[in-house]
């Protein structure tokens, strides 16, 4: 290995992780529609009262009496949003012993514990992403849904587009946070795999 | 040709302990490989022939011995340097094939050149000259499962030379295909030896294998027993 050093590139970009994430999404759309539906699920939930929340405090500026999201309702939020990161911790761990040869394989190919990580975690960013995203459109119909029947389905309108925004934004983001920390555990398992046993590995 | 030894082993040894019994899948190998040799490792189930394998391509670490791959001591690298030698130096072929499922042809055998930071239109140009090569330009977009048992295999072969590696261990090529499959693979392997000069070590059962190699290293309970010339 005297060229080491000239051409000691073993590289891993994150266009190939974003690339392969997609393909193992798009090919084994089953588990990742899992994936994808227990994490918009909980956010819906947590946008669902974000919004209601949003809505009341525009109706109360309206002149109309104030309303509010009641405690509990925050408290069954938070049980969604821990009940979906753990299906999607499940779901992620089965995804891992589905790979082992292939774990096996890209390692065996040049891939690094990092790459494997890598890989993972870009796929878990991407359902989380859409996860995010679609549990805001049904935040939305949710909210509308227990609010627009005192308030008035017009009543998104009167809510600053700004606010909205901002809410949509701050979702999807911590729909990606939980995603990745869903992930952790597996992608690390699967990171850290020997290669002889992943290989070795009859499912 | 050059006659340079490219792969030594030296009193390799490999040991497993399971429930207080000590198994000897290696058990003191000494060995010597020229740069753009073809050897064949024939022995029956459990003599130590992927173990051996395991050890060339620093996948797993002796109990005892060393592995020296171009004069470098191989358990003395690091885990940047061992991902190196298995994505550069080595090519990989083994008996389930064992592509990527979800990749097609041509992403299967541009993905060691994804390792390796090539760029990705260079990587598929290669790899699209290298299924060519190996008789699959008609087959670039599709699926493993979209492929015969022996086309897998050229898929394979070609991915496992995606970086022009000096040596290519294939763990029973043959094991899984039909004779007339088996025969082509044998052949476009042992093309690829005489050409482009890789090292070729295969473990085999497949006589006709055996018999176009340079030297046949017969093992049994983790040993040698005896090197032929073929
Ligand atoms: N992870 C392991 N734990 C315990 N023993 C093992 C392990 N891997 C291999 N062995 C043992 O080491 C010995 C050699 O196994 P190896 O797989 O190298 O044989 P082989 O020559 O490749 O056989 P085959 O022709 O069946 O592939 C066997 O006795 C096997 O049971
Ligand atoms: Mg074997």
């Amino acid at each position: 290995m005297s060229e080491r050093d000239s051409v000691s590139r073993v590289q891993f970009k994150l266009d190939d992780a974003l690339r392969l994430g997609y393909d193992y999404i798009k090919r084994r759309l089953d588990r990742a529609t899992i994936n994808i539906a227990s994490i918009a699920l909980g956010i819906s939930f947590l946008s669902t009262l974000m919004l209601t929340d949003a809505f009341y405090r525009a109706y109360a500026l309206a002149g109309g009496g104030r309303l509010s999201v009641e405690t509990y309702q925050y408290w069954l939020m938070f049980v969604a949003l821990v009940v979906s990161v753990v299906g999607v911790t499940n779901a992620m761990l089965i995804a891992v012993y589905e790979r082992y040869r292939e774990i096996g394989t890209m390692k065996c190919l040049g891939a690094m514990d990092s790459h494997i990580l890598l890989l993972f975690l870009v796929e878990s960013s991407i359902q989380g992403t859409i996860g995010g995203v679609l549990g805001f459109i049904l935040g939305i119909i949710g909210a509308l849904l227990s609010t627009g029947f005192t308030t008035g389905f017009d009543i998104i309108l009167k809510v600053p587009l700004a606010e909205i925004l901002l809410l949509f934004v701050g979702s999807t983001v911590l729909s990606i946070i939980l995603s990745i920390v869903a992930t952790m555990y597996p992608a690390f398992r699967a990171a850290k795999l020997n290669p002889v046993e992943a290989l070795s590995y009859e499912l | 040709m050059s006659f340079e030894t490219i792969i030594e082993l030296e009193e390799l040894a490999r040991y497993y302990e399971m429930g207080g019994v000590t198994i000897k899948a290696l058990d003191g190998v000494t060995i010597q490989i020229r740069r753009s040799e073809y050897v064949s490792i024939v022995g029956p189930s459990g003599s130590g022939k992927t173990t051996l394998f395991n050890m060339i391509g620093g996948l797993d670490r002796p109990t005892r011995g060393r592995v020296y791959i171009d004069g470098v001591d191989v358990s003395r690298l690091d885990a940047y340097e061992l991902a190196w030698l298995r994505c550069r130096k080595i090519g990989y072929i083994f008996q389930t094939f064992n592509l990527i499922q979800v990749l097609t042809a041509i992403e299967n055998v541009a993905l060691p050149t994804v390792f390796a930071g090539v760029p990705r239109d260079e990587g598929l140009e290669r790899a699209e000259k290298l299924l060519s090569s190996v008789g699959l330009s008609e087959r670039l977009h599709h699926r493993p499962t979209e492929l015969s048992a022996g086309q897998q295999q050229r898929v394979a072969i070609a991915r496992a030379m995606a970086n022009d590696p000096a040596i290519i261990l294939a763990d029973e090529p043959t094991g899984n295909l039909d004779l007339n499959t088996g025969m082509e693979i044998i052949d476009l392997l042992h093309g690829l030896n005489k050409t482009r000069g890789m090292t070729l070590i295969a473990a085999t059962h497949d006589l006709k294998m055996i018999k176009a190699s340079d030297r046949i290293v017969w093992m049994r309970d983790g040993k040698i027993e005896k090197i032929e010339r073929g």
